[in-house]
């Protein structure tokens, strides 16, 4: 798999960017402690830890956003100025990070020429730019005709690779992409692997920060595992695979997830029949049995956010029923949706899971003020904080006190306190969507053990997501939408390919697929 | 046999499109002073004489000059609620200076601009040192420079100043082509900051600002130094404006410029300045300007209770930033 690139990174040992002894300190956090690290031309150098393991606060240091406590680093062999933005990039390193830094009101042509634009006496130079922006979207395969446009108008995944057309216009040494493909869609990052690879060709070091491991192994040569501010190892790709990464970055051994599960019984929890709602979901229909994970996968836009949605009660069904414990319900709003019996853990937890301000207790109880209430009138503080510790131990949220602030905590964490939110008043069913999205190895890991551990305590969850692997650790059984219906349903081990096919639309699908057979886009990277 | 047919959803075919020089809310607007034009030409006989449209126009003056500051302010986001006290103090200073002392327009014009300067570096470092909203420094700033105004003031008004500044006043003979002379001014700094936040790099960037300063500032822009810019460069045409409002001598009394800000935000949010940055331009600040002051005169002499310019005023403000709002939303749902 990376025979070619560990060929390649023999012939240039020389590093072209070393950072030597970057430690760095905010308030009593040691967010760096004493960190060497180093980029050669032409390779691609993943960079990979756990939240918190120091990478963001490294990658910044060499972008020149913040100024470290000790250390120095050179570019080619010249000592770099620390904490200058404009000294790093007149070095030639050029960042981008993982929310596109773009700007809306600005065309794509004029983003990507901001900060250094093509003028005559101040006066832009507006056909050249659009020109020279024009060629270079063609040349990393995307359409030069969005050089006029507005950025805003664009899909968020175009707007990340415009961002990283952006760095390829600078006379850039080393790019740094952090977590470049967390938002991309399958094809765009068949795009982004294609400029990676061009990039390396013509001698740029890149730096690829990524929580998808399988990634790495497609796509660089070298990889540099962080822990708790330190730089655990640096090795070349082919001496490690994503069990031995994930290993590397938790500091210990993964156990295999076992839990111990009753089978399934036969009461059925809840019954949909004939949904549609939202856009895209046009006929669902499924059952979910008392204590049951059901895996629902689907591409964007094959209707599985419109059946979370639905099911939550926030976009309104315009066809089917929805029988919980035997009985329709009718969900118009996310409070009817409660009190039927369903909780929801949203897939975009800092715009629709927490508030970032206020302490865990608040967040767990925010949706449940009546049942913390005495009477239904005062507020029962103590109850909240005994239920609040009660959860934080069940789910291990690493907090000081249920008083600590949640945006204070890891992404992980987080998602934790989500979901102890949903379990304060033991749901009929639990939605899970995209319950791992953006948590480190670590957290996921305790995430899936909770949802089975759920489970077997009686439970019933659909869990809702992009991440195959995901889907087939939790699910007994899984159904796949395509085009806004139920295309198949298989068994919980089902091969990926096989999902994969069913999700495309095929329709003879072997869940025993060939389960040699990786995803497409893996051996589309490397042909 | 595996019927495993790749559907690629088709991408959307980007639309080409240039940046219109007049944009379409720029264009409802001069639809809508055009139709409130003939209206009045018809059902009175006192608005469409030449007189009353160059009250109007000399009125507009001073908001749309103050307007163009504005407008690069809102583009980055920001917003100056002090303009009223400043200018307040720009007038004080420039009047009992022309009274008291044989002091020249030229002059003048250098103390309106260094006194202007001041007071925006004030409200710019304190914005960009102490990182609170604009919002909040700008009003704060609005009390305490009333309160210097005052102090400055002593406690009369100042009378009996001459009409050194007259050719951009609001009399008849200050008038060039039959537009007043002050107008004239306002559109000619129009169209340098129109020129140069449209075709400028250091423009541009007050868009980017606007849109995401912590993306500004690493891609390099001097963000802090900008953005103390635009207010100075607020400032600066606060006190030019002021030179208008003195213009034609006699008195300047205590309570002037209270509720300018209110009327300056009002040109620009009509005009299509964005309230979340990142958007607006000068061109429409005028015409906002033009809209409310033609607005207001319409209200006198149609005979109506003056109290109906605030109803139509904030119908208008209402209306515009519900457009931008909607605009918003749709795009994000993309």
């Amino acid at each position: 798999m990376t025979s070619d690139s560990a060929g390649r990174t023999s012939s240039n040992l020389e590093p072209m960017l070393r950072a030597t002894d970057v430690a760095k300190r905010y308030g009593g956090v040691r967010a760096l402690r004493g960190v060497d690290f180093e980029i050669r031309a032409g390779e691609v150098h993943g960079l990979v830890g756990e939240n918190g393991a120091g990478k963001s606060t490294l990658i910044k240091v060499l972008a020149g956003a913040e100024t470290p406590d000790t250390g120095t680093v050179t570019v080619d062999g010249k000592t770099l100025r620390l904490g200058d933005t404009q000294a790093s990039l007149a070095a030639g390193i050029s960042t981008v990070y993982q929310e596109p830094h773009l700007f809306g009101e600005l065309t794509v042509a004029e983003n990507i020429f901001v900060g250094r634009e093509l003028t005559t006496r101040g006066r832009v130079r507006w056909a050249e730019q659009r020109e020279q922006v024009a060629q270079l979207l063609e040349q990393i395969g995307l359409d030069p005709n969005l050089a006029r446009r507005n950025v805003a108008d664009l899909p968020v995944g175009e707007q990340q690779l415009i961002s990283i057309a952006k760095a390829f216009a600078t006379e850039v040494k080393i790019l740094i992409l952090d977590e470049p493909s967390a938002i991309l869609a399958d094809r765009d990052i068949d795009t982004l692997f294609e400029v990676v690879r061009r990039m390396r060709a013509s001698g740029v070091g890149v730096i690829y920060i990524s929580h998808r491991l399988d990634e790495l192994g497609q796509i660089t040569d070298r990889i540099t595992v962080m822990r708790d501010g330190s730089v655990v190892t640096t090795r070349p790709t082919h001496e490690l695979n994503p069990r031995k990464i994930a290993e590397l970055m938790v500091g210990h051994e993964l156990e295999r997830l076992s839990v111990e599960r009753k089978t399934v019984s036969e009461e059925v929890v809840l019954d949909i029949h004939g949904l549609a709602a939202g856009k895209s979901m046009k006929d669902v229909s499924l059952q979910l049995r008392k204590g049951e994970i059901l895996g629902v996968y689907g591409l964007i836009g094959s209707g599985t956010s419109d059946l979370a949605r639905a099911m939550f009660g926030i976009v309104p069904s315009t066809a089917g029923e929805i029988k919980v414990n035997g009985t329709t319900a009718v969900l118009r709003s996310p409070a009817d949706a409660a009190a039927a019996g369903f909780a929801m853990v949203p897939g975009n937890r800092k715009s629709e899971g927490v508030f970032l301000n206020k302490s865990l207790a608040f967040n767990i109880s925010a949706s449940h003020l009546r049942y913390f209430s005495k009477a239904g009138l005062a507020f029962d503080a103590k109850r909240e904080r005994a239920t609040t510790l009660e959860l934080m131990k069940k789910l291990r949220v690493k907090a000081p006190a249920p008083e600590t602030r949640i945006g204070a905590l890891s992404g992980g964490n987080q998602q934790k306190v989500v979901m102890a939110r949903q379990l304060v008043e033991s749901p009929s069913v639990l939605i899970l969507e995209e319950p791992t999205q953006g948590v480190d190895v670590g957290a996921k890991d305790e995430i899936h053990r909770l949802v089975l551990e759920l489970a077997a305590e009686g439970t019933s969850s659909v869990v809702i997501s992009t991440d195959l692997e995901e889907i087939r650790t939790l699910s007994d059984r899984i159904i796949v939408l395509h085009q806004g219906r139920v295309g198949h349903e298989f068994p919980g081990d089902t091969s990926t390919a096989a999902l994969l096919a069913a999700a495309s639309g095929a329709t003879d699908v072997d869940a025993d697929a060939d389960r040699a057979i990786p995803a497409p886009r893996i051996t589309e990277g490397e042909s | 046999m595996s019927t495993v047919t790749q559907e690629k959803a088709p991408r959307p075919v980007p639309r080409l499109r240039r940046t219109p020089i007049i944009e379409g809310q720029e264009a409802v607007l001069i639809a809508v002073l055009v139709i409130v034009g003939v209206l009045l030409a018809v059902f009175t006989d006192t608005f469409m004489t030449s007189a009353n449209i160059q009250t109007v126009l000399y009125t507009v003056a001073p908001i749309a000059i103050i307007g163009v500051g504005m407008t690069a302010v809102m583009v980055t986001a920001g917003i100056d609620v002090s303009v009223g006290s400043q200018m307040a103090i720009a007038m004080v200073v420039v009047g009992k200076l022309l009274r008291d002392t044989d002091l020249g327009w030229f002059p003048a014009l250098v103390v309106a601009v260094v006194v202007g300067s001041i007071l925006g570096i004030i409200n710019g470092l304190l914005i960009v040192v102490g990182r609170i909203h604009p919002m909040i420094i700008t009003f704060g700033t609005l009390n305490v420079y009333r309160y210097v105004a005052l102090q400055i003031f002593g406690d009369q008004q100042v009378s009996g100043v001459p009409d050194d500044l007259g050719f951009i006043g609001g009399s008849v003979q200050a008038v060039t082509f039959g537009i007043p002379n002050a107008l004239l001014l306002a559109m000619a700094l129009m169209v340098i900051m129109w020129a140069y936040m449209r075709q400028w790099a250091g423009g541009r960037h007050l868009y980017a600002i606007g849109g995401d300063p912590g993306a500004a500032r690493l891609t390099g822009i001097q963000v802090n130094r900008k953005l103390i810019s635009v207010y100075v460069l607020i400032g600066v045409l606060v006190g030019i404006a002021s030179l208008v409002q003195v213009g034609s001598g006699g008195l300047i009394q205590q309570n002037v410029g209270i509720g300018l800000e209110l009327q300056v935000i009002a040109a620009c949010v009509i005009g299509g300045t964005s309230v979340l940055g990142g958007r607006g331009t000068v061109f429409g600040t005028l015409l906002g300007a033009l809209l409310v002051g033609t607005v207001s005169s319409a209200v006198t002499h149609l005979g109506w209770p003056n109290e109906l310019t605030n109803l139509f005023v904030g119908i208008f403000i209402i209306v515009a930033v519900g457009i931008d709002l909607v605009r918003q939303k749709r795009r994000t749902k993309l």
